[in-house]
This record gives C-alpha cells, structure tokens and sequence, in this order.
C-alpha cells in the first residue's frame, strides 16, 4: 500500500471555542520529511491549529472544530479514534521547557513507560539514541540520574525533544519551540530540527520571522484566523503572492 | 512609517540624486566635447570627485540595511537592484569624465565633418531619451517606461557599427589624434547605453521580481 | 516634615509592632511551656510511662492514655488518608468546573470550622448507637476522621492544584492518559504537600477531646485497648481528668502528661516540616 503523499491534512476546518471564532474553513497539506512552519502575528491561531492535530485542545471546555483533519488519511476526530493511541505517533515540544521533576533518564523514557515497556535494556537503547537525536548526549551522558530541573534552559528545552523522539512518533509539532531560549541555544535547536527532517516530519509555530525562513521548507501565513498564504518558504520570503503576506514579512505591521 | 520603510525611502532619494549627477555629468560632456569647451571639461572631472563619494555613501548604506534589517521579498529586491544600479551610474560617470579627458588634452577641436558623419549629435540625443526614461522609470516604479530603452539602444549599436568606417574615410595625418578619441568616444557611449539597459533590467527585477538578464527575448 | 521622612517613620514602627507581636507571642509560649516543664518533668520516668491509671497520684501512669492515643491515631490514619485523599483527587482532576463544584468546594471548606463537639454529637448517633460500635476506639477513630476529612480534602487539592498545567500538558502530550498522569506526575509532585496536610490534621485529631468524649472514651480506664471494639481513652482527656483532681499530686501529673503530649505534637509537625522541605527542594517550578 503506498504511503498517502501528505502526512497531515485539515479540509475545510472551523475551529471556536464558544462564540470566538478562532480558524476560519482551512485547507492545508503538510508534506512528509518536511518542516512546515507556520507564522504570523499574536492571536492569529496559528498555536491553536497546531494543536488540532494532535488534539490537545480537547482540553478546553468551549473548543469545537468542523471540517476534517487527517493523518496519514484517517481521520484524527473519528470517535473511534484513541487520543494516546494518536500522540504516540504525533509528538509535541511546547514553548517554555517542561521537563519533570525526575532524573533525565526518568524524563526521556516516560513516553515508553506509559506504554507498558518495562526492559530495560530496550529503554535505555531508546533512551540514548533519542538523546543523541537532540545533540543533548555528550552533554548528559555521565549522570543520567541528574534532576532534568539542574539542566540548563536550552538543555531542557532539549531533553522534551528527546523526551518527545523516544516514542519515534512520525511527526513533530514545535510549538514556539525556542522563544524562552537564549541565542546559542537557539542556535543548537535550529541545527537540531535541520537535521532530524530526514526521519520526522516537524510543523513549527514561530514568531520568529528570521526562524522560519531560516529552518522550513514550506510557510503557512495566517491572519485573524485565516491561512492567507502557503507554499515553498523561498518564494514566501522572495516574492510572495498576497499583499498581507508581503506586509508581514517586510515588518510593515504585526 | 517602521523603521525599515524609512531607510529604503531615505535608499531611493539616495539613488535619485546619484542618476541626476551622472545625467548632468553625462550632458555636459556633449556639450564639451561639441563646443570643445575646456572650462566645462574642468567642472566634469571636479564634479567626479563628488560622484565617487556618493557610490561609496550608497554603498555602505545597502550594506547597512542588509546587515540591520534583514529585508526581504521587495525590499530585499530594492537594495539588491540599487546596489548593482550604483555602479552601473558610476561607470556612465567614468565614461562622461574620460570624453572630458579627451578634450583637456587634445590642443585642437574635432574635425566637424567627422562629428556630424559620425552621428554624434544623435547618439547623445538617444542616450539622454534612455537616461531620461530609465529615471522616470525609477521614480515612478514604472517597467513599462524602462522597457523602452531596449529597443533605444538598437540605435546605439548601429551608429557604432559604422563608425569605424566614418573614421577611416576621414582620416587626415594632422587630425589623426582627434580622430582616433572621436571613435573611442562612440565606443564609450555605446557602452554607457549598455549599461543603461542594465540599469532597466535591475528596475525590472526589483519591480517585478522577474528576471530577464541574458534572455534573448526581452517581455 | 517630607513625605520619605514619614514613610521611613511608618517603615520604622511597623517594624518595632511586628518585633513586640512576635515577641509577645514567644514569651508567653516560653513561659507556659516553662511552667509546665517546671512542675512535670521530675515526674516522668519508666514507671510513669507503663503504669496504669490510679487512685494515687504517685502510682498512676499514662500508660493507658498513650496506648489509646496511639490507637486512635492509627486508625484514624488509615480510615481519613485514603478516603480524603482520593476525595481530594477525585473533587480536583475528574470534577466537572460547575456552579454546583464551587459550592461544594466552599462548603467543604466550611465544614474544617465546624466545631468539634457536633461531630462529637454525630459520631454518636451514627457509629456508636446507628453502626452499633458501641464506645469504641473503632467509633473514635470513625468520628474523628469525619472531623479532619475536610482538611485532608482540603489541603489534597490545594497541593494538586500547585502542579503546573504545563506538567499535565507534557504528560498527555506523549500519550498518556488521565490516571497514569495523575499517578506518574500529579501524585508524585504534590505528595509533600498532601503528606503535610494530612500529618498536621492527625495531629490535630491526636489533640482532640471533646467529641471523644461524647463518643464515649473514658476517664478512668484500668486496661489498655487490645482490639478496635474496646473501650478506651486518650491523652488529653486524661490530663482533663487529672487537672480536675484536687490532689496535687495529680496536678504534677498532669503537667507531665502535657509535656509528653507537647512532645508527640512536636514531633509529628516536625516530621511535616522535613517532608514539606524534602520535597521542595525536589520540585522546584
């Protein structure tokens, strides 16, 4: 059976919470072993989409969504549909590092645990091969046992990446992933994200301009709810189609 | 207006003035070179100094906002275009400050005959119509004015073609030195209308966002 | 007079008020407790400790009221900690956000005020006559965990509550569900937090008097309890017998019986200080 040609999908999605109406009827294809990055300024839903995906707004009392959104074509909101089941699959980094309290080896194989896995020569296979995947091994590598909370910023930030890849999800949704970083750190993510493109398929909120044209392959540009423009980062950032687009980018507003 | 939108406005008066300089520059050494009028070959190679300077100026301040502002999409296209158009002006320059070279150091004027069989007078002429348009095209972001100096600088080309030919059939030993500065002189006014297809091009790209350099058909 | 001279006065005798407050408070505890250890502490020793009670003052030990005591809070341990507790869990993670939650939550709150003896009144009738228990340590133990049920659920919700939201987040964000978050990330951090309200409320039911009393606990109790039905008595109710007593031998006794009760006071809101440090320093949001 061939593979789907996009990993994620949403069809003519409307997403409220109560009478706010947040997304307005978007059509989007996300392309596998891409990063799609999607920008625009504070409050235009590009976090809440993100979070569409793998269901996280579900949480929220007064959220309510129309239209599909698939992954790898099955439906992500069939009620048949096991929300775990789907986030094993479809991973998450969020925007301020949120490592647990335990050890940083506790942190990484949370994931398989929840599972049901209990050898523990397979966890801690995982363990460092998901470690060295967010270039946080040599780092780490001679106390595993440390309190993940005695790391670094930036080495926290990469330990929920780590923490996240263990699982081998085939995406990855970055949510303003480096904004509570500091340069150098961000530095490392940006490399980070270059390089695991080749397994995962990431979607990355920023609002960092420079970031996204810097790390995507393909931008999404929402506006109050509206995908206004996607398509190849380069012609986004070059030469884009709409004039809301061009103002953005260009600083003139947002 | 942002911070960035002040610069490229501040980038575009830059240029402006950097085209009238050169225009100025590039009438006067008709003038000089019909009327043989050393004084006014004087002012042209002051006036060169000036001209250097502000390339240097425009210059640092493309480089600046590259370096400060990050621009993209069109203003990127702008900065990118005036930094290339820079220096295509400066060349023009270079070639109105060498026709008064000429005149300063020959001691007697251009055989008329010559001049008029040459076709100096319109080759000047046409070159100013594709200044003229290449600045109005510039000021009012207008391609459709910049494409017409393609087809100007046709003439440019054929008045070159034959001008060795004009040369030979005039040639007298007393006037040789003359005449040997007079073709050089077609030379570079063939080349200052290549340059100022150049400057359409980069006008177009910067405008447009297409680019038509070493394409045969130019739309 | 400038306005910063005033301020810097107001600063000064804020200071001076809060310096007298606390050391008002100090002394007066110093001497009651030096009071009491004045007259008591001669009087404890192997004896006083293991021996039962007594018409004679130098013969009559505590023996009883300790072992009662203990008694009373084990039991109301085991009854209030798991039933609080996941109350608390329950009202906090699985509760809906309705108007009728609110009410709940404030009058469970309001019923840590109650005072004691209506749950004294209440223990009666229901598990001493209603549940047949008679005057038992059961009956006690039963009655005095309805009392501290609140403050259990109370504080279990506070602590669950200081668990950030982005913890949760991370947790379901890799597939986990409800209750393995709950057990993984939720329980574990705010186990400090329960573990200390829990332990400052069994210290306060080890305190208790009056709705032991009405439940039946006796004063003059020859025999220590051996099973959940029997009779029994407690430490405070003990010293209240004693202090009634006109002899002033029993008068030493009573001191020296409130010195261990200090002592046991202490020590269980030591053990809550430590736990409430060791895990702070673990977590730190």
């Amino acid at each position: 059976m061939t593979k789907p040609t996009f990993i994620l999908e949403a069809k003519s999605l409307d997403v409220f919470y109560g009478d706010m109406h947040a997304l307005k009827n978007i059509d989007i294809q996300i392309e596998r072993n891409k990063v799609t990055a999607f920008i625009g300024p504070s409050g235009c839903g590009k976090s809440t989409f993100l979070r569409v995906f793998n269901r996280m707004n579900d949480y929220i009392d007064s959220y309510r969504m129309t239209g599909e959104v698939l992954m790898e074509n099955q439906n992500v909101y069939y009620k048949s549909v096991r929300v775990d089941e789907l986030r094993k699959n479809i991973g998450m980094v969020f925007q301020k590092p949120n490592p647990f309290p335990k050890s940083i080896y506790e942190n990484v194989i949370y994931g398989l645990k929840i599972q049901g896995i209990k050898d523990k020569k397979f966890l801690m296979e995982r363990a460092v091969k998901a470690l060295n995947q967010s270039a946080l091994w040599e780092e780490v590598k001679d106390d595993l046992n440390k309190s993940a909370l005695a790391l670094s910023g930036g080495q926290q930030q990469r330990l929920c990446i780590a923490r996240a890849l263990a699982v081998e999800p085939s995406v990855l949704l970055m949510d303003e992933p480096t904004s509570a970083l500091d340069p150098i750190s961000t530095a490392k993510v940006e490399e980070l994200i270059h390089e695991l493109k080749e397994k995962y398929s990431i979607v990355i909120v920023t609002h960092n301009m420079q970031q996204a044209s810097r790390v995507s392959d393909n931008t999404a540009f929402f506006y109050m709810g509206d995908l206004i423009e996607f398509g190849k980062t380069e012609e986004i950032f070059r030469n884009p189609k709409q004039e809301r687009t061009q103002n953005y980018i260009t600083g003139r507003f947002g | 207006m942002t911070q960035i939108e002040q610069e490229i406005s501040a980038l575009r008066k830059e240029l402006l003035n950097m085209f009238l300089a050169v225009n100025n520059q590039l009438q006067k050494s008709e003038m000089a070179l019909l009327e043989f009028d050393k004084d006014l070959a004087a002012e042209i190679t002051n006036a060169e100094k000036r001209i250097n300077s502000l390339e240097l100026k425009i210059d640092r301040d493309c480089e600046n906002i590259l370096a400060l502002y990050s621009p993209v999409a069109v203003d990127l296209r702008f900065v990118l275009s005036v930094y290339k158009i820079n220096h295509e002006l400066e060349r023009i320059a270079d070639i109105a400050d060498g026709i008064a070279n000429y005149v300063n150091s020959l001691n007697s004027t251009f055989p008329k005959k010559a001049i008029t069989e040459i076709k100096m007078v319109e080759m000047f002429a046409q070159l100013k119509a594709m200044m003229d348009n290449v600045i109005e095209a510039f000021e009012k972001e207008n391609t459709s004015i910049a494409r017409r100096v393609f087809k100007q600088d046709e003439l440019l080309n054929l008045i070159n073609s034959t001008a060795s030919n004009v040369i030979i059939e005039n040639y007298e030993e007393s006037s040789a030195e003359s005449l040997f500065y007079l073709l050089s002189c077609v030379r570079k006014l063939e080349r200052a209308g290549d340059l100022t297809k150049n400057i359409a091009e980069e006008l177009i790209f910067s405008i447009e966002s297409k680019v038509i350099k070493h394409k045969k058909n130019r739309q | 007079m400038t306005n910063s001279q005033k301020n810097r006065i107001k600063d000064r005798i804020f200071e001076y008020f809060g310096i007298a407050s606390t050391f008002f408070g100090l002394v007066i505890l110093a001497i009651f407790i030096g009071n009491i250890v004045v007259d008591g502490i001669s009087r404890i020793d192997w004896d006083f400790m293991t021996n039962l009670p007594s018409r004679k003052a130098e013969r009559a030990g505590i023996f009883t009221a300790w072992s009662g005591s203990l008694w009373i809070l084990s039991l109301t341990t085991l009854i209030a900690f798991p039933l609080g507790v996941s109350a608390g869990i329950y009202l906090e993670e699985y509760g809906k956000k309705t108007r009728l939650a609110s009410l709940l939550e404030v009058n469970i709150s309001n019923l840590a005020g109650v005072p004691s003896i209506i749950y004294g009144l209440l223990g009666l009738e229901i598990f001493v006559r209603v549940f047949q228990m008679g005057n038992s340590v059961l009956a006690g133990a039963f009655t005095l965990s309805l009392l501290i049920l609140p403050i259990i659920i109370v504080s279990t919700r506070e602590s669950i509550r200081a668990v950030p939201p982005s913890i949760r987040a991370a947790s379901y964000g890799l597939g986990a569900t409800k209750w393995q978050t709950i057990w993984h990330q939720v329980l574990p951090s705010s186990m400090g937090g329960i573990l200390t309200g829990v332990i400052l409320a069994i210290s306060r039911a080890v305190g208790e008097t009056a709705p032991l009393i009405v439940v039946g606990a006796l004063a003059y109790v020859p025999f220590a309890p051996k099973s959940p039905m029997d009779e029994f008595t407690v430490m405070p109710i003990q010293i209240f017998n004693w202090v009634s007593r006109p002899q002033h031998g029993f008068t030493v006794n009573a001191a020296a019986a409130i010195i261990i009760l200090l002592i046991i006071t202490f020590v269980m809101n030591g053990i809550a200080v430590y736990l409430r440090n060791k895990w702070e320093k673990k977590i730190s949001w």
